[in-house]
């Protein structure tokens, strides 16, 4: 299975793989990231912060996801492997782990991993996000 | 090994301005965080920050107390349980759990949370990182 574009989060069936998505993890994107977050710390010398990785491997994802109006981010899991590499190329692969319907929602868990896109090695960082999204009508 | 050692809390102010900001740094543009007119039809009354946003205090504090370490090794797993609204103040802050040895040195492990300036639960969780024998907080 693969996603076609911007597919409804809360149509895709557990077990639902979406295609490999390459992003850079850029100064100047980290350093917009770290703008919005207030985060002024100099703990991060050359390394991105986790959930920098995180939110931009998302946003990879997020380009061909639909959150429909209404979704909610229910809950997130970080680990950290290596320290996010600057001014590198990521490469995010992830899945819809599980999947769920209580009311009028759908609770999908999104696993995901980061890896060096040179290398399809170990990953920089792993994570599940669930999602709650209002159930799409049927027919 | 020593239980796990006290690290700061880490406190920011939550404003529209930041949360379009994550908005443009990230690509979530859902309206409940950047469309007044549609927020305020929803449930929750006006617009609210990403969640992603808020737990970025919770990442940053453990950032600043292991460096390196956290960045590396670092292990958060949490559930968003309210809102953060423009205006808010957010206090993220760790009580220490256990510590126990792990590798070539130990895992600390505390449990976590956002509260808003009202002491209302935002997000809480627990966060892990692995460290070096005889590390502790606040050192790189």
């Amino acid at each position: 299975m693969t996603t076609p574009s911007r597919t409804n989060i809360a149509a895709l069936p557990r077990g639902h793989r979406f295609p490999a998505a390459t992003f850079r993890m850029s100064q100047e994107g980290v350093g917009r990231y770290l703008d919005a977050v207030q985060d002024r710390s100099a703990a991060y010398g050359e390394a991105a912060p986790p959930l920098a990785v995180a939110a931009l491997a998302l946003r990879a994802l997020l380009e061909r996801l639909e959150l429909p109006a209404g979704s909610l981010h229910a809950a997130q899991e970080v680990e950290c492997r290596a320290a996010g590499p600057l001014d590198a190329e990521l490469t995010m692969r992830g899945e819809v782990a599980q999947r769920s319907e209580r009311g009028g929602f759908v609770a999908s868990v999104i696993e995901f991993e980061v890896v060096p896109a040179d290398s399809l090695g170990e990953p920089v960082l792993v994570g599940r996000t669930t999602v709650m999204a209002p159930r799409p009508a049927e027919g | 090994m020593d239980p796990a050692p006290a690290v700061e809390p880490v406190i920011k102010q939550i404003t529209q301005e930041s949360i379009n900001r994550y908005a443009e740094a990230t690509g979530d543009y859902n309206p409940i965080h950047v469309d007044e007119a549609y927020a305020r039809s929803t449930p929750f009354g006006g617009t609210i920050a990403h969640g992603m946003l808020v737990l970025a205090a919770i990442s940053e504090m453990m950032a600043c107390a292991f460096g390196q370490d956290w960045l590396a090794s670092g292990r958060l797993k949490v559930r968003f349980k309210g809102p953060a609204r423009p205006g808010d103040t957010v206090t993220a802050q760790a009580t220490p759990r256990a510590a126990r040895a792990g590798g070539q040195g130990g895992v600390l492990e505390y449990a976590v949370e956002c509260r808003n300036q009202r002491g209302e639960t935002l997000i809480s969780g627990t966060a892990e990182v692995r460290v070096p024998s005889g590390e502790s907080a606040g050192r790189e």
